[in-house]
């Protein structure tokens, strides 16, 4: 046992390198020969490196330990811990979420009441000419037919569809909206004295919503010089403006002003006027203090008050372009100056009367 | 809740060059530094505070015997490594429980630590023989051992500190503690 004390000794002290260099080149050449002596050897450092590490994680916990003294654990649980309430806890943990949620919803509420803002004008399109299913109506016209006592072609049932129209040119052609006269087997117009004429349609534009109608009847005579003018300018907002329609069976004056530059949705190649227009008022002219025909009233907008729209000017001397020009006679546009300017607006009304018609559809 | 750290969390670097120069003071930091982290993940997955000390500070161990072994490389920052070692081991303690797939509250990014525990755990059951063993030595061997092994003590010191008349009496006496010792650690 002594002797196995001496050698553990001397085993240690070799792994120590505490065997000077002599010593440690016996002991090696001892080792080499004796593999119970090696065999010790590895037992004993794996046993040593065990050792230090054991020792080594002791002190760190006892620094630990002492570290962990330092804090004040107590009052961190407090923060940390989970709140015992369900939402509190939902809170904590989901804050992140909720916090997107949130400002997504806000986001959403923003975007839908600024759409809702911007298409507050967005009812939907409603065109102007009127049902014409009163029999009243025809009774009327029968008492007049008989009082004037003239030979009458038009037909005695009542009209199916009515509209406005006005004279472009002294000898028969008018001026109305395409939908007005749409898929109609005839056309009847009727002056503010109640004479009614048998008209054809001559152009037909589908894309401005416009027609040329020629009165065809051989009762009618050639009426005198327009009072009015195409105006070709674009017009101004605000600019007041009249119109002048057959709602009814007698002549209606709308007054409004031009709201928007731009009809129904932005569609540039109509105004937005604030007017008053019903059932009838389409394909009225729409003139402006001068006596210039700016445009052709044309539509409304669905549900929605004081928004109608007018066919721009400029695309009525499109239209009447498409004409045979030796046919149309003496055109409107070739006026210098309008004969309505400067005449308080019962004048321009007088004079314009006769030449704004209402138009009758049979079909 | 404010579950940010404090600021006064040393460097990543200044805690490794502190850990490899032994410094206390460095341990003292790094381990008040991120205990709140911790303390929070553990307190909010089923923990409690003693819970929260033990995931802590065998995270630390592994940590400390990564930059001891040399092969630490600040690819992560410090925080996610500790919070993913103590998550991983909360997790296994956890399944160790119940015995079924837990699901975990997370406050940090997370890495792979599956290596480092692997040899965690190898170090961790070396260390709970050499305790049991040192246990089971009983006193004074265990003291004895300990004081000459880990305390640095020399053989004359524990002479006199436990009264032997000489110091080849504590010797003869230590080489029997030792071979018991080492008996009891390779066996179990």
């Amino acid at each position: 046992m002594r002797n196995e004390l001496e050698l553990e000794t001397i085993i240690e002290d070799y792994l120590n390198g505490k065997l000077s260099e002599k010593e440690a080149q016996a002991f090696e050449l001892l080792r080499a020969n004796d593999p119970a002596i090696d065999h010790k050897v590895v037992t004993h450092q794996f046993f040593l490196e065990s050792m230090k590490a054991y020792g080594n994680t002791l002190t760190l916990k006892e620094r630990m330990n002492a570290a962990h003294d330092t804090i004040d654990v107590k009052a961190l649980s407090d923060q940390f811990r989970p709140h015992p309430s369900y939402i509190v806890n939902l809170w904590r943990n989901n804050r992140a979420a909720l916090a997107v949620a949130a400002s997504f919803i806000l986001l959403a509420m923003v975007s839908v009441y600024s759409i809702q803002y911007n298409t507050k004008q967005n009812g939907s399109y409603e065109v102007m000419s009127r049902e014409l299913v009163k029999i009243k109506n025809s009774q009327n016209k029968l008492i007049r037919n008989i009082n004037n006592s003239k030979i009458d072609k038009a037909p005695v049932t009542p009209a199916k569809f009515g509209g406005t129209g006005f004279a472009l040119t002294p000898n028969g052609y008018l001026c109305t909206n395409l939908h007005v006269i749409n898929g109609a087997d005839s056309v009847y117009v009727q002056n503010a004295k109640g004479d009614s004429y048998k008209a054809k349609v001559v152009y037909q534009d589908p894309q401005y919503d416009l027609a040329i109608l020629k009165i065809v009847d051989n009762n009618f005579s050639t009426l005198s010089t327009l009072p009015y003018k195409l105006n070709k300018n674009a017009i101004g907002m605000g600019e007041d403006v009249y119109t002048l329609g057959f709602p009814k069976d007698d002549a209606v004056l709308g007054e409004g002003y031009v709201s928007s530059k731009t009809g129904h949705a932005g569609d540039t190649t109509a105004y937005q006027v604030s007017i008053p227009v019903n059932p009838g008022n389409s394909g009225g002219p729409l003139l402006d203090n001068q006596g210039n025909v700016i445009g052709v009233i044309s539509a409304k907008e669905f549900q929605v008050d004081g928004a109608a729209f007018a066919v721009k000017s400029k695309y009525i001397m499109e239209a009447l372009s498409a004409i045979p020009q030796d046919s149309l006679g003496k055109k409107v546009s070739h006026l210098k100056r309008s004969p309505l300017q400067g005449l308080t607006r019962t004048k321009q009304l007088e004079l314009i009367q006769d030449y704004v018609f209402m138009i009758k559809v049979y079909n | 809740m404010s579950n940010k750290l404090s600021s006064s969390l040393p460097t990543d670097r200044e805690v490794v060059l502190g850990i490899l120069n032994n410094s206390e003071e460095a341990l003292n930091k790094l381990y008040v530094g991120y205990f709140p982290m911790v303390l929070q993940f553990i307190l909010n997955n089923n923990g409690d505070e003693e819970d929260a000390k033990d995931v802590y500070q065998e995270a630390i161990i592994v940590l400390y015997n990564k930059i001891k072994s040399g092969d630490f490389e600040l690819s992560s920052k410090l925080k996610t490594y500790i919070y993913s070692v103590c998550r991983r081991i909360w997790l296994k303690k956890l399944s160790k429980e119940s015995k079924k797939a837990i699901n975990v509250t997370d406050f940090e990014d997370i890495e792979a630590v599956e290596t480092d525990m692997e040899a965690h755990e190898e170090k961790d059951k070396q260390f709970e023989q050499m305790q049991s063993a040192l246990q089971l030595l009983g006193e004074p061997c265990k003291t004895i051992i300990q004081d000459f092994y880990i305390n640095n003590m020399s053989m004359q010191d524990i002479s006199e500190k436990f009264g032997y008349t000489n110091t080849d009496n504590a010797k003869t006496q230590k080489y029997k503690c030792l071979q018991r010792l080492k008996k009891l650690f390779f066996q179990a």
